[in-house]
């Protein structure tokens, strides 16, 4: 056990034992190598199977919303979930009062399918440091250097540290440099527009619509998504290019000005599929023409969302130059 | 018939086949392998130790497809007809062609018959490769398969290093191997020693016998809300799953054509009715349904077990569900749980 692991545990005893939360929502130890699982804890003798380690792929604050207001909530976040937690809170989902964040400045999330291509799958075991992976297998050992393995969107994360945690545990890391997103939307945006096209062709024809990239993501909690809407019905709902135009173009429009650039999307796809290019350029925009930036706070209504009785009002007739 | 197909030899094979059939065969597309048209330039993926990360039932029952056209002006129908094309499936691995079989019993028997299924199974050819290095995911030989099971197959190969070994398994299949020598008795048993080694390699993921009951005894439990806490609600455990063939009928009005579509019980809206009522409301009656299906409804439709262990809803579950623990879980309830009380 990590001494980062025991403090959690220890934090995770108290809330329990004192009787403040209901659920502590942390993770648990895997039975599929590399894949520790969401748990969600009530007792304080299971908290022996929490751990917490790089390999926990998962934004807890997609939980959030199973629970009714009145559930006293204890979490573990780290920057993206604290953030996706804080929007959360903002768009009603969940009282603040309710939740008890426990944070943890996050160094990144391991991509296990970039494990997987190093080491092959018969893993038996792993251990992490700072700075490396130590991969088990049938036939040898690796040693891999932990930067190189994380998801992609961990690489370019601009806030590691949790916002507006309960307690802090684990000490404070430099913030990310918000150039690395801003570069990858701007190189899209320098595409011709037939390269562009043929880009989100290229990953949106791939999609299986198994929707794992919305069950996974934190702002989907729509209970009915457009797709299972039937009557009328918006998009088609097979793999049809058609379909999956729609359902890509169209789901990462609902995240404008509520995606977190966490990249639990593509963590879950199955397929691989690029999302967070469309996200972060819709990121990229609110930034640039609002200076918004979504889970900053617990207070901020994202801008499509807010609005005031002066607000402009272009669309009405003979209001486009009011 | 055991014959010797030398690997340097194996693209001139193919390209043999490739005059009379439409050769498909596992190729890298991305960081995954899929089943792709081979040709010449083909790079093959057959020294993966796991199966294609899409599940080849798509071959004869693709996601989507169109099965009728209609002008609704009019009234008038037009059937779509079933015509495949000769094809060879090369390198399916054993777990995945035995799905295909079983696939058999939902598309092809008794009052179930799939013309579009039917017409690509009588046109294919199954071409298997054994896996002498099966993954930590792999649980085949617990679900009634094996790493080099020929359920479904017209061949299947071995792997011993600078050759295959070519065990013929249909009539049908005669053909595609009389250019090869036969293998000698020493290559057989070393075949077999291979075989026997990588089913050892398979721990034993749970215990099948009397399984059936026990999950039916446990339907009315909690144990189904504990094993469903976190699983998200997506599809890919049944997408990606070689045996799962549940479909949607859906008219895409705007070009009258009737598709068909996979679906997932693992949907909300799967089992959602007109009235509103949902039967499965929650993540947990539809967790239930996928694990109930495969280890005890197939036993009362086909009298067979509905998973072949191939391992891609381990594999590829967001949320690192493993239905090996679950079943191993949920087995245990009755005794350990039930009663203990």
């Amino acid at each position: 056990m990590t001494e980062l692991e025991q403090k959690i545990r220890a934090e995770a005893a108290r809330l329990l034992s004192e009787g403040l939360v209901d659920v502590v929502m942390a993770f648990r130890k895997e039975d599929a190598p590399l894949r520790p699982q969401p748990a969600f804890f009530t007792c304080v003798e299971d908290l022996e199977n929490l751990i917490y380690n790089g390999l926990c792929a998962n934004n807890l604050a997609n939980y959030l919303t199973r629970y009714p207001d009145e559930t006293r909530i204890g979490m573990l976040v780290r920057g993206c979930e604290n953030r996706s937690v804080n929007a959360l809170v903002v768009e009603k989902q969940h009282s603040r009062q309710n939740l008890y964040l426990i944070g943890v400045p996050c160094t990144g999330i391991i991509d296990w399918r970039k494990v997987v291509a190093l080491t092959g799958e018969d893993i038996l075991g792993y251990e992490e440091t700072d700075s490396s992976l130590h991969v088990r297998t049938k036939r040898q050992s690796y040693q891999l250097p932990r930067r190189e393995l994380l998801h992609a969107s961990c690489q370019r994360c601009v806030h590691p540290n949790p916002l507006s945690a309960d307690i802090v545990l684990g000490e404070a890391l430099p913030e990310g440099d918000p150039a690395l997103i801003r570069e990858r939307v701007e190189a899209f945006e320098a595409l011709t527009r037939a390269e562009r096209t043929a880009y989100f062709k290229q990953e949106a024809e791939r999609c299986i619509r198994c929707y794992a990239c919305r069950e996974a993501c934190p702002m989907c909690y729509c209970e009915e998504c457009f797709v299972d809407h039937n009557s009328p019905r918006w998009t088609e709902s097979g793999t049809t290019p058609a379909g999956t135009h729609a359902w890509h173009i169209i789901r990462a429009f609902h995240q404008t000005g509520r995606c977190t650039s966490c990249g639990a999307c593509e963590r879950a796809c199955p397929m691989d599929i690029q999302m967070t290019y469309l996200t972060d350029k819709l990121g990229k925009d609110m930034w640039d023409s609002y200076q918004f930036a979504a889970g900053m706070d617990a207070k901020s209504q994202p801008p499509f969302a807010s609005f005031t009785l002066d607000d402009r009002k272009h669309f009405q007739a003979g209001g486009m130059h009011s | 018939m055991k014959y010797i197909l030398p690997k340097q030899d194996l693209n001139a094979l193919l390209e043999r086949w490739s005059a009379e059939y439409a050769v498909l065969a596992p190729q890298k597309s991305g960081a995954y392998a899929e089943f792709l048209p081979y040709t010449p330039r083909s790079e093959l993926c057959l020294e993966e130790p796991h199966n294609t990360r899409y599940p080849p039932k798509a071959l004869f029952f693709p996601q989507s497809e169109a099965i009728l056209q209609y002008k609704r002006t009019t009234g008038q129908l037009e059937s779509i007809s079933a015509v495949a094309q000769k094809r060879v499936i090369f390198g399916i691995r054993p777990c995945d062609a035995k799905a295909v079989s079983l696939l058999d019993t939902v598309f092809a028997e008794g009052d179930n018959q799939d013309p579009f299924w039917q017409a690509r199974r009588a046109e294919t050819l199954l071409i298997g490769l054994g896996c002498h290095a099966p993954c930590a995911t792999c649980f085949c030989t617990s679900a009634e398969s094996g790493p080099f099971h020929t359920d479904g197959l017209d061949a299947l190969l071995t792997d011993l290093g600078e050759i295959y070994l070519v065990e013929l398994l249909s009539e049908r299949a005669a053909s595609l191997f009389d250019a090869l020598a036969p293998a000698s008795s020493i290559l057989q048993e070393n075949a077999q020693a291979v075989q026997s080694a990588a089913e050892c390699a398979l721990p034993k993921a749970f215990e099948l016998d009397g399984l059936k009951g026990k999950l039916d005894r446990v339907f009315d439990q909690d144990i189904w809300a504990q094993l469903a806490q976190s699983c998200l609600g997506c599809g890919i455990c049944t997408f990606l799953c070689p045996t799962c063939f549940c479909f949607d009928l859906v008219d895409e009005a705007q070009r009258d054509t009737r598709v068909r579509n996979w679906d997932t019980c693992m949907f909300r809206v799967y089992s959602l009715e007109a009235s509103a009522h949902n039967p499965r409301p929650t993540r947990k009656e539809r967790t239930r349904q996928r694990l109930m299906h495969k280890y005890s409804y197939w036993w009362e439709h086909a009298d067979k077990l509905g998973c072949t262990g191939c391992g891609r809803c381990v594999r590829y579950c967001p949320v690192g569900l493993d239905i090996r623990a679950m079943i191993r879980t949920a087995g245990a309830y009755e005794n350990e749980v039930l009663h203990a009380n």
